[in-house]
C-alpha cells in the first residue's frame, strides 16, 4: 500500500506528464509553422532593388516607366566609379609582366563574375542569353549575399590534416593590394545602397505573375492555377458521388452483407496510401481507359477525387446521421415521399456538416502531392486555360515545392520562392480549415437556439 | 351520451381485429374499434400498452420501422388502408400527425407551415400566404408569430413550437389529426393552451390523442379507449369511462392503483 | 356523409391504380438502384485499385520470381544486369515507421488523456484547433520543413541539436521521475525521518538525474551527423504527422469510456491517475489500439516526407538501429523511380514498383482488418 501523499504526488506527476505532452504538441506546430510563415511572408514583402523594378517593367510591364528610368539612371551613376576602376585596372594590368598579369587577369574575371551577379551585366557588354544573367540581384537580402561574394572569396583551410578542409572566407581585396582596384571594395561596401536603391514593397504579383526563367523571376501563377484546377476537378468528381453514397448508406441501406461489404470497401479505400492512388491513376486512368494521352489535369483530378472520396462519404454520413429522425417523420406525416423528405428536409439540415467535410477535403486535395506525380504534375509549364486541362499536365503548388527544393539548379538562390509557395499552400489549407471551424461553430450555435 | 348505433353511423375509422408484431413479439392483440367523426378520441393506458403503435398504424408510420407486421383491417371512410395498393403519401396527407416532441424543421416559421403544401406542388404565393395565415390562426399562434414569420422556427418557445407543428399538420387540410402525447414535453401553461386548441379544432377535424395524463383525457376527449398490454380493455364515452367503468381493470388504472 | 366535411376536402381515393402503383414502385426502385450504383462505384474503386496494381505487379514476379525481391538487399535497378532486392527498402520503411511510432504513440496517448480528462473545457477548445491544424498541413510542407530547416540544422550543428532535444524532453521527465521515486523510496522510512528523508533522497536523485542528463548530452553533443536527411529526421517529422490521428482517435476512445465509469472509480477514493490508468485506459484499450494502427498506416503510407527527409539510400544501416543513417522507403522508391522506369516497354524496372505498391496495399489492408477486428472483439465482449 502506498501512502496518501505518494498517491497524490503520483497523481500530480501524471497530470504533469499529460500537460507536458500537450505543450510539446503545440510547440511542434509552432516550430514548423513559424519559419514557414515568417520566411514565406518574405516572398511577398521584401526590400526590392532597382534591378527588380527594372525586371518588372521589362518582363511584366508593371511600374511607372518614367520613375523607374530615373532610378535606373541614378543607380547607373552610382555604379560608374566601379566600372571606371575596372577599366583603369585592366589598362594597368597590360603593363605588367606575363605571369603576374595572367594571375591578376583571372582574379579579375572572378571579381567581374561576382559583380555581374550583384549588379547585372556591365554597361556596354552584349546582352547575355540567359534571362537570369540580364539583371542584378532583385532582392536586398540576396544582394547582401552577393556583396559578400564580391568582398570575400571562399577558400579551404587544410592546416589540420586530420580533418576535412575547413571553409574560410578570405577578403578578395588581398589579391588586388596596391592596384587601382583596391578602393573598389570599400566603395562597393559603402555605396551598395546607392547602387541598388533598396526599398520595402509588397509584391502581390507573386501570386499573379507567371514565373520566368525557372522561377528566377516573377511569381507562381501557373502553380496556383494548377492547384486550383486540380482541386476543383477533384471536388466536381467526388462531391456528388460522396454525398449520394452517404445518402444511400444512411437513408436506404439495410443491414445486409452487400452494404456491410460496401462499408468495408470505403474504409479500406480510406487506408490506401496516397502514392498507390498515384500508381493506380497512371495504370487505370491514363494507361487503360486513356482519359488523356499522358499526364493531364483531368487524370490528376480523377485520382485526387478518388483519394478524398472516403473522407467525403464519412463526413456526409456523419452529418446526415446527426439530423434528428423526427424531421423525417414529420415530413412523411405531411405527405412527403421518402425522396422528397430527403431533398427538402434532411439534406438542408445536414448541409453545414456536409459543407465542413467538403471544405476539409478541399484542403486535403489541394495539399496532396503523391497522387499527382504520375498523373498530372510537371515541373515547368505555363498557366493553362480551362479547355486545356482535359489534355495538358500542369505545375501545381505541392509538386513544385518538392521540385524546387530538390531538383532546381540553383536551390539556394530561389529559397524565397520555395518559402513563398509553401506559405501560399499552407495558408490556403489553413484558411479552408478555419472556415470549416467557423461553419461548425455557427452550426452548433444555430442548433442550440 | 350517444348511442352505439349513432356512433357507428358516423364512424370515420374502423379498426377490425388489428394485430401488430414487432419481429417475434406481438404488441397489439385483436383490437377492434371505431373512431367517430369530429370527435376527440383519447387512447389511454400504461406505457408499452400498444396505444402509440395503434396510432401509428392509422397513417402507416409503422412502415418506417423494420420488422413490423400489421394484420387485420383498418378502414378510412370505408377504404382499407392496410393493404399494399394504398397510396401511402395520400393517406398521410389525409391523416396528419403531431408528435410527442415538437419537431419543427430548421426553417422559418412560414416555410414550416407551408411545407406540406409546397411538396404537394402548390406554387401560388397568394394561396400559400392565405393558408399559412389560416392555419396559424387555427393553431392560435398567428398573433404571436405574425411579425417573425421568416425567423427560424427553432427560436420559438416549446409550446409555440408544438402549436406550430399543429399548424403545419392542419395546413394540408387533413381529415384526422393523430396526436402522440403532444403535451408530455410541455409546461402546464403551454399544456392548457394546447388543450384549448384541441377543443377548438374538433369542430373541423377528427382528433385521436394518445395521452398518459388521465385528467387531460377527461378534459379534452369525447370518447376514451383504455388499453392494457396490447389489448383494448374498454372503449366508450369519456364521461362513462371515468365515472362508472364497466371493467375492474379500467377502474384500477383510472383511480391510480397501477400504471 | 361526405357532405358535411368542412373546407371541401378533395377526396381522392386512397387506392392507387395498378398502373400508378407499378410506376411509383418502378420509380422508387430505379432511384434506389441509381443510388446503389453510385455507392458501389465508390467501393468498386477499391477493387479496381487492387486489380490494376496486381495486374502490373504480376509480370515482375513471373519475370524474376519472389526470392530476390524479398530476401536480397541489393537494389541496383539500373545496372547491367539489374538487381531488384527490396529487403533493405522494406527495412527502411519499417525503421522509419518504428521511429514515428516511438515519437507519436507515447506523446499522442498522454496528450489524449490530458485532453479528455485533465484540461478544463475552454483549454480543450484551444488545443483542438492545434491538432486540426497539425492534421491539415500538407505533407509536402512537412517535407519541406524537414529538408530545408531541420536537415541543415542537424548537419551543421550535429549532435548539439540532439543534446538540446534531450534536455528539452529529458529535464521535465527527469523531474517527474525524481518526484515519484523520492516519494516511493522515502515511503519505506520510519515516519519520524520521512520529511527530511524525502528531501534528502529527492536532492540525491535530482543530482543523479542531472549528472546523467549532462553525460548524455555530452555524448550526444560529440556525435557528428554526416547527413541531415536520415532516418531520425524522417521519423520525427512522420511522428508529428501521425500525432493528430493518434490523439484524436484515442481521445474519442477515452471519451467513449463514459462518465459513469470514472465516477464509480472516484467514488471509491481513487485519484485521477489511478482512475485513468486502471479503469479508463483498460476500458478504452481497443480504441487506443486502433489509434496506434491508424498511426502506423499513416506513417508507412506517407510519401513526400520520407522522400525528402530520409536520404534515399537503399541500405540497412549497421548497427540496424542507427537512426542517423540515411535509409530508403517503399513509397519514396515508387515516387522517385517511376520517372526513370520505362513504362512504355514494360520492363521489370516498371513492374517492380507496382510489386512494392502491392505490398503496401496488402499491408494497409491487413492493418484495416486488424483494427476492425480489435473493435469488433471488444464490442462482442461488451455486448
Amino acid at each position: 500500500m502506498s501512502s496518501r501523499s505518494t498517491r497524490r504526488i503520483l497523481d500530480r506527476a501524471f497530470t504533469g506528464l499529460g500537460g507536458f505532452s500537450t505543450l510539446l504538441l503545440a510547440a511542434a506546430l509552432l516550430v514548423i509553422l513559424v519559419p514557414i510563415l515568417i520566411k514565406g511572408f518574405g516572398a511577398f514583402v521584401f526590400r526590392e532593388t532597382v534591378e527588380h523594378r527594372r525586371m518588372l517593367l521589362d518582363l511584366y510591364e508593371t511600374g511607372d516607366r518614367a520613375a523607374v528610368e530615373t532610378e535606373v539612371a541614378a543607380a547607373a551613376k552610382a555604379r560608374e566609379p566601379v566600372y571606371a576602376m575596372l577599366g583603369a585596372f585592366k589598362k594597368e594590368v597590360e603593363a605588367l609582366p606575363a605571369p603576374e598579369r595572367r594571375k591578376l587577369k583571372s582574379d579579375c574575371k572572378d571579381l567581374e563574375k561576382a559583380l555581374n551577379s550583384l549588379l547585372g551585366p556591365a554597361p556596354g557588354t552584349t546582352q547575355p542569353i540567359l534571362l537570369r544573367q540580364r539583371y542584378g540581384q532583385n532582392r536586398w537580402d540576396r544582394a547582401q549575399v552577393a556583396i559578400g561574394k564580391v568582398l570575400y572569396e571562399e577558400a579551404y583551410d587544410y592546416s589540420d590534416s586530420s580533418q576535412m578542409g575547413k571553409k574560410i572566407l578570405v577578403p578578395r581585396v588581398e589579391r588586388f593590394r596596391g592596384t587601382s582596384l583596391e578602393p573598389l571594395f570599400d566603395y562597393v561596401r559603402d555605396q551598395s545602397k546607392a547602387m541598388l536603391l533598396p526599398r520595402w514593397i509588397f509584391y502581390g504579383g507573386f501570386l499573379t505573375h507567371t514565373s520566368r526563367d525557372a522561377h528566377f523571376f516573377g511569381g507562381i501563377r501557373a502553380e496556383v492555377l494548377g492547384t486550383f484546377y486540380l482541386t476543383l476537378g477533384a471536388m466536381l468528381f467526388a462531391v456528388p458521388m460522396g454525398v449520394i453514397a452517404a445518402i444511400y448508406l444512411v437513408e436506404y441501406a439495410r443491414d445486409n452483407w452487400l452494404n456491410s461489404l460496401i462499408r468495408s470497401c470505403v474504409s479500406t479505400l480510406a487506408g490506401v496510401p496516397s502514392i498507390v492512388f498515384g500508381l493506380f491513376g497512371l495504370a487505370f486512368f491514363i494507361n487503360t481507359i486513356h482519359v488523356s494521352g499522358s499526364k493531364s489535369v483531368l487524370a490528376g483530378s480523377l485520382t485526387l477525387g478518388l483519394l478524398i472520396l472516403p473522407t467525403l462519404i464519412r463526413a456526409s454520413e456523419e452529418a446526415l446521421r446527426a439530423v434528428p429522425h423526427t424531421y423525417k417523420q414529420a415530413a412523411l406525416s405531411l405527405g412527403a415521399s421518402p425522396w422528397k423528405s430527403i431533398t427538402t428536409v434532411i439534406l438542408p439540415a445536414a448541409l453545414p456538416g456536409i459543407l465542413t467535410g467538403i471544405v476539409i477535403s478541399m484542403g486535403r486535395a489541394a495539399g496532396e502531392t503523391a497522387p499527382i506525380i504520375f498523373t498530372a504534375a510537371v515541373s515547368v509549364g505555363q498557366p493553362l486555360t480551362l479547355l486545356k486541362t482535359l489534355t495538358q499536365p500542369t505545375p501545381a503548388l505541392s509538386w513544385n515545392i518538392y521540385n524546387l527544393c530538390t531538383e532546381h539548379e540553383a536551390v539556394d538562390e530561389i529559397r524565397h520562392v520555395q518559402y513563398g509557395m509553401v506559405f501560399t499552400l499552407v495558408l490556403l489549407v489553413l484558411l479552408l480549415n478555419l472556415s470549416a471551424i467557423v461553419i461548425r461553430a455557427r452550426l452548433s450555435r444555430k442548433l442550440r437556439v | 351520451m350517444e348511442t352505439i348505433a349513432e356512433a357507428r353511423s358516423t364512424r370515420v375509422v374502423d379498426i377490425n381485429n388489428l394485430n401488430i408484431h414487432y419481429g417475434q413479439k406481438q404488441a397489439v392483440f385483436n383490437v377492434s374499434l371505431g373512431i367517430v367523426r369530429q370527435q376527440v378520441t383519447a387512447f389511454i393506458g400504461p406505457s408499452g400498452c400498444g396505444k402509440s403503435t395503434i396510432l401509428r398504424a392509422l397513417n402507416r408510420m409503422n412502415d418506417l420501422i423494420d420488422h413490423v407486421r400489421t394484420e387485420g383491417s383498418i378502414r378510412l371512410d370505408g377504404e382499407e388502408i392496410n393493404n399494399p395498393m394504398v397510396d401511402v403519401i395520400e393517406l398521410r396527407r389525409r391523416v396528419g400527425m403531431v408528435f410527442q416532441k415538437s419537431n419543427p424543421f430548421p426553417k422559418s416559421v412560414y416555410e414550416n407551415v407551408v411545407y406540406g403544401l409546397r411538396i404537394a406542388g402548390l406554387r401560388s404565393r397568394a394561396a400559400l400566404d392565405e393558408i399559412a395565415e389560416k392555419s396559424l390562426r387555427s393553431a392560435a399562434l398567428w398573433d404571436e408569430v405574425k411579425d417573425r414569420l421568416h425567423d427560424s422556427a427553432l427560436g420559438l418557445s416549446g409550446g409555440q413550437m408544438q402549436r406550430l407543428c399543429i399548424a403545419r399538420a392542419i395546413a394540408v387540410n387533413p381529415e384526422i389529426i393523430l396526436m402522440d402525447e403532444p403535451c408530455s414535453a410541455l409546461d402546464p401553461k403551454s399544456t392548457v393552451r394546447i388543450e384549448d386548441l384541441i377543443g377548438e379544432l374538433r369542430r373541423d377535424y377528427t382528433i385521436i390523442i394518445v395521452t398518459h395524463n388521465m385528467q387531460q383525457a377527461a378534459r379534452v376527449s369525447d370518447c376514451t379507449a383504455f388499453f392494457y398490454e396490447g389489448c383494448l380493455i374498454e372503449f366508450g364515452a369519456t364521461k362513462q369511462i371515468f365515472t362508472k367503468p364497466e371493467q375492474k381493470h379500467t377502474e384500477d388504472y383510472i383511480t391510480g392503483r397501477f400504471g | 356523409m361526405n357532405a358535411d366535411v368542412p373546407g371541401n376536402r378533395p377526396q381522392h381515393g386512397l387506392q392507387l391504380s395498378k398502373r400508378a402503383r407499378r410506376l411509383r414502385r418502378l420509380g422508387s426502385l430505379a432511384g434506389q438502384g441509381f443510388l446503389l450504383l453510385i455507392t458501389s462505384l465508390s467501393s468498386l474503386a477499391v477493387l479496381f485499385i487492387f486489380i490494376f496494381i496486381a495486374k502490373d505487379a504480376i509480370p515482375f514476379f513471373t519475370l524474376r520470381g519472389f526470392a530476390e525481391f524479398f530476401t536480397s538487399t541489393r537494389w541496383y535497378p539500373s545496372s547491367q544486369p539489374p538487381e531488384f532486392g527490396v529487403l533493405s527498402i522494406f527495412f527502411g520503411s519499417g525503421i522509419v515507421t518504428l521511429g514515428a511510432i516511438i515519437v507519436s504513440v507515447p506523446l499522442g496517448i498522454s496528450a489524449a488523456v490530458c485532453l479528455s480528462d485533465v484540461l478544463p473545457f475552454h483549454l480543450r477548445q484551444m488545443v483542438k484547433p492545434v491538432i486540426e491544424m497539425l492534421a491539415a498541413i500538407p505533407s509536402v510542407a512537412y517535407g519541406f520543413f524537414a529538408l530545408v530547416v531541420l536537415a541543415p540544422m542537424m548537419q551543421e550543428k550535429g549532435g548539439s541539436v540532439l543534446a538540446v532535444l534531450a534536455w528539452c524532453i529529458g529535464a521535465p521527465a527527469a523531474v517527474l521521475v525524481v518526484l515519484v521515486l523520492s516519494e516511493v523510496l522515502s515511503g519505506g522510512m520510519p515516519v519520524r525521518f520521512r520529511g527530511a528523508g524525502r528531501y534528502g533522497v529527492g536532492a540525491a536523485l535530482l543530482g543523479l538525474a542531472g549528472w546523467g542528463l549532462w553525460r548524455a548530452s555530452a555524448f550526444l553533443n560529440a556525435i557528428v551527423i554526416p547527413s541531415g536527411t536520415n532516418a531520425l529526421n524522417a521519423s520525427v517529422i512522420l511522428g508529428i504527422m501521425a500525432l493528430p490521428t493518434v490523439v484524436s482517435v484515442s481521445e474519442d476512445a477515452l471519451q467513449a469510456a463514459g462518465r459513469d465509469l470514472r465516477m464509480a472509480s472516484y467514488a471509491l477514493g481513487a485519484t485521477r491517475a489511478e482512475t485513468i490508468l486502471r479503469v479508463v485506459i483498460p476500458a478504452a484499450i481497443s480504441g487506443i489500439t486502433s489509434a496506434v494502427i491508424l498511426g502506423i498506416m499513416r506513417a508507412i503510407g506517407e510519401t513526400m516526407v520520407v522522400w525528402m527527409a530520409s536520404g534515399n539510400a537503399a541500405q540497412i544501416p549497421t548497427p540496424w538501429f542507427d537512426f542517423l543513417q540515411p535509409v530508403r522507403t517503399l513509397t519514396a522508391t515508387i515516387a522517385g523511380d517511376m520517372g526513370e522506369a520505362d513504362h512504355v516497354t514494360g520492363s521489370a524496372r516498371y513492374h517492380v514498383l507496382f510489386a512494392m505498391a502491392l505490398c503496401l496495399l496488402a499491408f494497409s489492408f491487413a492493418c484495416n482488418l486488424a483494427s476492425e477486428m480489435v473493435v469488433r472483439r471488444t464490442k462482442r465482449r461488451a455486448g
